[in-house]
């Protein structure tokens, strides 16, 4: 289990990143944190010409508030985000989704646009990007583009970045107010990947649900948004009964769930429910 | 005269022991807990090659050619070596059932998953691994069979053609009348459970430093050998060399639980050595290599068990049938575990007459290995959903059905039908104290109250034997030769009194190293710093085996007593000479040898000691001057087997009941194992904090077993959990608290009453932890026969038990 | 061969320069030309934990690390926890309390320990689980190891010092 021989590069600029992107010609691979990569060029089951090497990039490395938004610099780690006073107070599911990934010793060097650009469908993450409408900031060649979450993650491993991009910063939207959240998983241990995992976003006025926002992963290619829950919600007033019905309609439209030795398709759209429910409940206790 | 072993720590000559019985610290640590220890992996030798291992992606196909010119050109490679060099230099394994065996590196077919095709030796590992990307391989895809059923079928495509059949083994052991038992029980229970393939792994993988002496004609391999004699033998046998110039150098390793393995690797670094003119060459098993073919996976089962019951819950018989999944060959010893269940084949209970049909069938799956406990937590958890399906049935708590069937304490010696001898024990005190400690009246009430409101929360009792001290004869019945399972060590004091221990096995984890320290120092009134315990090569060292089937502590026990007893004599003899009295008026007690009650006539160990090697003329003309002795211990009474494969095999039973609490999430399927409470037999505890630390750590193992481990492989063979990402191991988070109690009934036959208790509670905790899980079902009318108890597989279960009710 | 890069690192105190294939991980780093094999290898993909480090005073894992991104760090590996005045209080603890049996995982407990208890010297068992959940014991069941930590928190206590050792 050794990586493959590759070039190795350790700019200092989003310039630089960017010419080096181009001068490998898609044959390069950005490192982050390393912590999807090295596994993967530890089994040689990626074989990059290069790596580029962001660790240098110091100015990528921030967690501040801006107009209404979070922003954090893509190689900010996990462990910042955790620690981060800022986003306990400003966004809490980003800090609770943060300590269900992996291990501390993981966290401390895993990085926020790692996980996003890795997208691995049973990631916290983009679950919570998604459910957050996150929004990437995108550096390439032509200058810098900004994708909303919702056409970020496209499908299974693979995001909206080109070849010659990088991603530099992602804007996640501060908690509104009377808004309650809620992230809920099922994994065969603590720290592993999810099998199935739900976060839900309630805005309740008056004891009705006036927004609702659920995003399900570990279920399919991508976060998968459960629209028809959100639409059994609105407008309704918020009690248990109504969350069991409305998370009854979880598995609806989920495309190709996957299934694998943990779990099978059946089980993961069972546990959508499941797990819905609960994260509904929650949420509406903390609205 | 006899060597004189002690069977109670109260017949050591000390008047107290300081050492042994106690919570000692171990004499391994500093080392350890430095990062100074010496593993394999931290041997670096002048010359020195890296060997990497071409493995097949495909799980049986044809070799039709192999091209490694373009490895071979590459700088860095020094040589590779394919099936050709493996005909050419090597036989076929030799642990393997007869005809079984196939070559380190095939020529013809592959028959698994990651089997060895090809292997390179280069200046490093990396580009070891670079070279095998430019091995070429033209294979011709074969039908695979991967389920060991249909590889029983006729027409079934066959893993070693030559064989003309997957079926390594078929017989059925009658042992009693176990028909007339059925035919006169008032209840038969059947059931049909699934365990699937799990294993060891060890922290450290197996690795290896070979070097093949091309003028002497002879081999030395450095590694993490559990058994390096045993490697040793098998090194011999398969390149036809010698036994005396095969040399094996076992470096302290990183556990085992049975399933280093390494065999193919050693055999194939062993080629390349050859190739290089004798060049060191290091593997170093990866760990994706050890869980797709290391020693990693064990006991792949499919059983049939029916239990016969009398109408006051008396267990009459037993009729097991079995499919063993082996894979594809012995290689790895995975067919010796099917007949280990014979040393306790119907657990602590007095069942008179059993029935074993056993099928060891070949699959296109990696050979399975050994593993802690070596094949009865398998049987030990069908037995003990029996147990509590009878019960149920019957309407008795299951606790006390279980002691109704219990081999009373005025039984023992007591020999089961299938023929193995039970030392000791008092099985009702352990169930007695267990019950207390885990306030189980309580428990059943905290359970009634949480069933009326619907949760699934379940208790588990389960009661279970270990075998301990293993014998050959144990494994007969699959072909295996020989009784008795030699233990040696030489204990040497120099001139200042000082000892040194020499034993032929590395430290794996146990704490051993500590227990020969404590022996000698309290047999010769010592501190522990007195003696230092030293690994020799099998070369040197005297015969042993090391660590396995729960044996080592007793039979380390013994070698090192009895070597302490030789020099006892002989210096009783010098002492004598010096007082001029017989050896027989000479006592050691705390380090110091005299004549009872007599003051002036003392001397103290050392300067018995020094008189030997530093006062010639002091000494009796004929005394044997060296104060060191060697003695060679093996268990006494052991048997061949008779036609019906009975045996004494195994010298010790230690007993243990385990009792858990567990709750169920019905919708998620997932487990929380609320209270785990054992009471554990294993006779004399000579390092109460070693027993304590094997209890806890094979607890874990046996929660993994039950709730987390499985290797799985689709119908293709292909391997589905190939990393630490997908075979999941118990992290910290899994294994609860745990509440541990005691009883001590010594072994009337063992070196200091102590009975074998390395592999421990695996033998119990799958049984008990899926007992737990059973009863949590109970009020859905479904049960879980399947192993893990993954929570996919127990949602689907109650899931169909919900949608039946619903629509009843 | 992919061009070579030199990279300069503080290990244990000691500054080290060399020439290092930019594929080479840094526990392979570690452990081969600088000798240090304290740090042990159990998965070279993450999940085990035998390889953890401390850079910069963090925990990592040296398998998923290159050597080249260690370039300018300082890092410590269990052979800089003892001095020649005796072990580490927790290494202390991890003998008296029977936190090891084959000790091949010990070295990445032992440094997990060493950044949660400089961080936080007196964590619930909750924050020791959740540091330790990225530890694999095959061994011990964890509970010799748990009571190590207790025994390490009241050692540290009272000799009144940092689990960590001063980077230099
Ligand atoms: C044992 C273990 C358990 C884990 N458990 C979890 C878990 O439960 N949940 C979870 O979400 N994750 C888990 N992970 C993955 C971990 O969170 C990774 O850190 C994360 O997925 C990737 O982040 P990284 O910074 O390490 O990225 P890297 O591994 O460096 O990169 C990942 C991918 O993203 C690309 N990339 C990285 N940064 C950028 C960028 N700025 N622009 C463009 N492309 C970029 C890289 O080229 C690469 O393809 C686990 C990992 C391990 C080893
Ligand atoms: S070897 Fe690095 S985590 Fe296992
Ligand atoms: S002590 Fe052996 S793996 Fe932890």
């Amino acid at each position: 289990m050794k990586p493959p021989p590759f070039e190795y590069e350790a700019p200092t600029t989003i310039q630089e990143v960017v010419a080096l992107l181009q001068q490998h010609d898609g044959e390069a691979k950005i490192l982050a944190g390393g912590q999807s990569l090295m596994p993967l060029l530890n089994m040689r089951f990626a074989r990059p010409t290069a790596l580029i090497d962001l660790g240098r990039m110091t100015d990528l490395d921030y967690i501040r508030e801006e107009n209404g938004a979070i922003a954090i610099g893509a190689m900010t780690t996990k462990r910042s985000v955790e620690r981060s006073d800022l986003v306990k107070s400003r966004q809490p599911l980003l800090h609770a989704s943060t300590t269900w990934i992996a291990h501390p010793q993981i966290r401390n060097r895993g990085t926020v646009g790692g996980s996003m650009a890795q997208a691995d469908p049973a990631a916290e993450y983009p679950a919570v990007a998604v459910a957050l409408d996150a929004e990437f900031v995108i550096a390439g060649p032509d200058g810098q583009r900004s994708v909303a979450a919702s056409d970020f993650f496209i499908t299974y491993l693979t995001t909206a970045l080109k070849e010659n991009e990088v991603l530099t910063e992602i804007r996640v939207p501060v908690l509104p107010e009377r808004t309650g959240w809620s992230i809920q998983e099922v994994a065969r241990r603590h720290g592993d990947f999810a099998m199935v995992g739900a976060v839900a976003i309630l805005g309740l006025a008056g004891g009705s649900c006036e927004s609702a926002r659920v995003v399900l992963f570990g279920v399919g290619a991508t976060p998968q948004r459960a629209t028809s829950v959100e639409q059994a919600l609105i407008g309704q007033a918020a009690s248990e009964a109504l969350f069991a019905t409305a998370a009854e309609k979880a598995a609806e439209g989920l495309e190709d769930t996957i299934s694998d030795v943990h779990a099978s398709a059946e089980y993961r759209r069972h546990l959508a429910q499941v797990l819905t429910r609960r994260a509904l409940a929650e949420a509406a206790e903390r609205a | 005269m006899a060597v004189k072993i002690p069977n109670s720590i109260d017949e050591l000559p000390t008047s107290s022991p300081r050492f042994i019985g106690h919570r000692v610290k171990r004499v391994e640590d500093t080392g350890l807990v430095t990062g100074r220890t010496e593993f394999i992996d931290n041997v670096s030798m002048t010359g020195m090659l890296h060997c990497a291992i071409l493995r097949s992606p495909i799980a049986h196909a044809k070799i039709e050619k192999i091209d490694v010119s373009a490895a071979l050109d590459l700088p860095g490679v020094v040589a590779v070596v394919t099936g050709e060099d493996a005909a050419k230099w090597s036989h076929p394994a030799a642990s393997s059932p007869d005809g079984w065996g196939t070559y380190c590196l095939p020529a013809d077919k592959v028959r698994f998953v990651g089997e060895p095709v090809a292997a390179v030796a280069a200046t490093s590992r990396y580009i070891a691994e670079d070279a095998l990307e430019l091995i070429e391989i033209e294979y011709e895809p074969l039908d695979v069979v991967s389920d060991p059923v249909a590889a029983m079928e006729d027409g079934s495509p066959l893993v070693i053609e030559e064989r003309g059949s997957n079926v390594m083994l078929q017989r059925v052991f009658n042992w009693g009348d176990t028909d007339a038992a059925f035919a006169a029980a008032d209840h038969v229970f059947s059931e049909k459970f699934r365990w699937n393939r799990l294993g060891a792994n060890p922290i450290e993988t197996y690795g290896c430093i070979s070097e093949w002496d091309p003028t002497e004609l002879g081999i030395t391999v450095r590694g993490a050998f559990q058994s390096p004699s045993h490697m040793a033998l098998g090194r011999a046998m398969t390149f036809g060399l010698p036994s005396n110039k095969v040399r094996m150098i076992a470096h302290p390793h990183g556990g085992s639980f049975g399933g280093k393995g390494g065999v193919r690797g050693t055999d194939v670094s062993l080629l390349l050595s050859r190739k290089t003119g004798g060049r060191p060459i290091k593997w170093i098993e990866d760990r994706m290599e050890y869980l797709a073919a290391g020693g990693s996976q064990a006991w792949d089962r499919r059983y049939e068990f029916s239990i016969a019951v009398t109408n006051d819950g008396i267990v009459t018989g037993l009729k097991v049938k079995l499919v063993d999944d082996i894979g594809a060959n012995g290689e790895g010893f995975g067919a010796i575990s099917a007949a280990k269940p014979l040393a306790a084949f119907t657990g602590p209970y007095t069942i008179g007459a059993a029935q074993y049909d056993l099928s060891l069938v070949a699959t296109n799956k990696a050979p399975a290995s050994p593993y802690r406990g070596m094949g009865p937590p398998p049987h030990n958890f069908a037995l003990e959903q029996m147990m509590d399906i009878a019960a149920r049935s019957l309407g008795i708590d299951t606790a006390e059905f279980r002691r109704r069937n219990f081999i009373p304490k005025d039984a023992f010696p007591y020999i089961i039908p299938s023929g193995n001898e039970y030392d000791s024990g008092d099985y009702e005190a352990v169930l007695d104290k267990v019950l207390a400690l885990s306030e189980y009246e309580k428990l059943r009430e905290e359970q009634k109250l949480a069933r009326e409101q619907g949760r699934l929360v379940g208790i588990g009792v389960a009661s279970a034997i270990e075998p301990g001290v293993f014998d050959w004869n144990a494994y007969a019945v699959v072909g295996v030769q020989g009784t008795g399972v030699p233990e040696g060590a030489t204990v040497s004091i120099d001139i200042l009194g000082k000892v040194m221990v020499r034993v032929g096995f590395a430290l794996e984890g146990q704490g051993q190293y500590t227990l020969v320290t404590q022996l000698v120092a309290d047999y010769f009134g010592l501190e522990m710093e007195d003696v230092s315990v030293t690994m020799l090569d099998t070369a040197s060292a005297p015969p042993a085996f090391g660590p396995g089937g729960s044996r080592l502590g007793v039979a380390i026990t013994g070698a090192v007593l009895g070597a302490c007893d030789r020099i006892r004599v002989k210096m009783c003899k010098v002492v004598a000479g010096l007082m001029q009295t017989e050896p027989e008026n000479i006592q050691l007690m705390d380090g110091v040898f005299g004549i009872p009650g007599v003051s002036e006539a003392q001397m103290p160990m050392a300067q018995v000691a020094g008189t030997m090697l530093g006062a010639s003329h002091l000494l009796p003309p004929d005394v044997d001057p060296r104060p060191e002795a060697t003695h060679v211990w093996t268990a006494a009474g052991r048997t061949p087997v008779d036609e019906e494969g009975r045996t004494k095999s195994y010298l010790t039973a230690a007993h243990a009941v385990h009792i858990v609490l567990l709750e169920i999430d019905p919708d998620t399927g997932m487990v929380e194992i609320q209270k785990y409470v054992l009471v554990d037999d294993c006779g004399t505890r000579l390092n109460p904090a070693t027993v304590e630390g094997q209890t806890q750590g094979s607890v874990a193992q046996g929660i993994g077993a039950a709730l987390l481990e499985e290797y799985v492989y689709d119908e293709d063979g292909q391997l589905l959990t190939s990393t630490y990402m997908d075979y999941l191991l118990p992290t910290i988070h899994d294994v609860p608290a745990l509440v541990m109690g005691e009883v001590v009934t010594p072994s009337p036959f063992s070196p200091l009453g102590a009975k074998g208790c390395g592999e421990g509670a695996i033998h119990t905790t799958p049984a008990a932890v899926m007992c737990a899980i059973n009863d949590a079902l109970v009020p859905l009318g479904t049960r879980a026969n399947e192993v893990p108890a993954a929570p996919n597989r127990l949602w689907k279960l109650i899931h169909t038990a919900r949608e039946n009710t619903s629509s009843d | 061969m992919a061009t070579m890069k030199t990279v300069r690192m503080k290990v244990n105190g000691v500054t080290h320069e060399s020439e290092v294939e930019p594929r080479t991980t840094l526990v392979d780093f570690l452990r081969g030309p600088l000798a240090l094999t304290g740090t042990h290898v159990g998965c070279e993909h993450g999940v085990c934990g035998a390889c953890t480090i401390l850079v910069d005073g963090r925990t990592a894992r040296s398998c998923l690390m290159l050597a080249v991104q260690a370039d300018g760090a300082e890092i410590t590996t269990v052979e800089g926890l003892a001095t020649p005045e005796g072990l580490h209080p927790i290494q202390q603890a991890f003998i008296e309390e029977h936190g090891l049996q084959c000790g091949f995982c010990t070295p990445g407990f032992l440094m997990s320990l060493v950044e949660l208890l400089s961080e936080n010297p007196d964590p619930s068992d909750a924050e020791i689980k959740d540091v330790l959940g990225g530890q694999i014991c095959r061994c011990t069941g964890y509970q010799s190891i748990l009571k190590s930590v207790h025994s390490a928190i009241a050692k540290l206590r009272t000799a009144g010092v940092a689990a960590q050792p001063p980077l230099a």
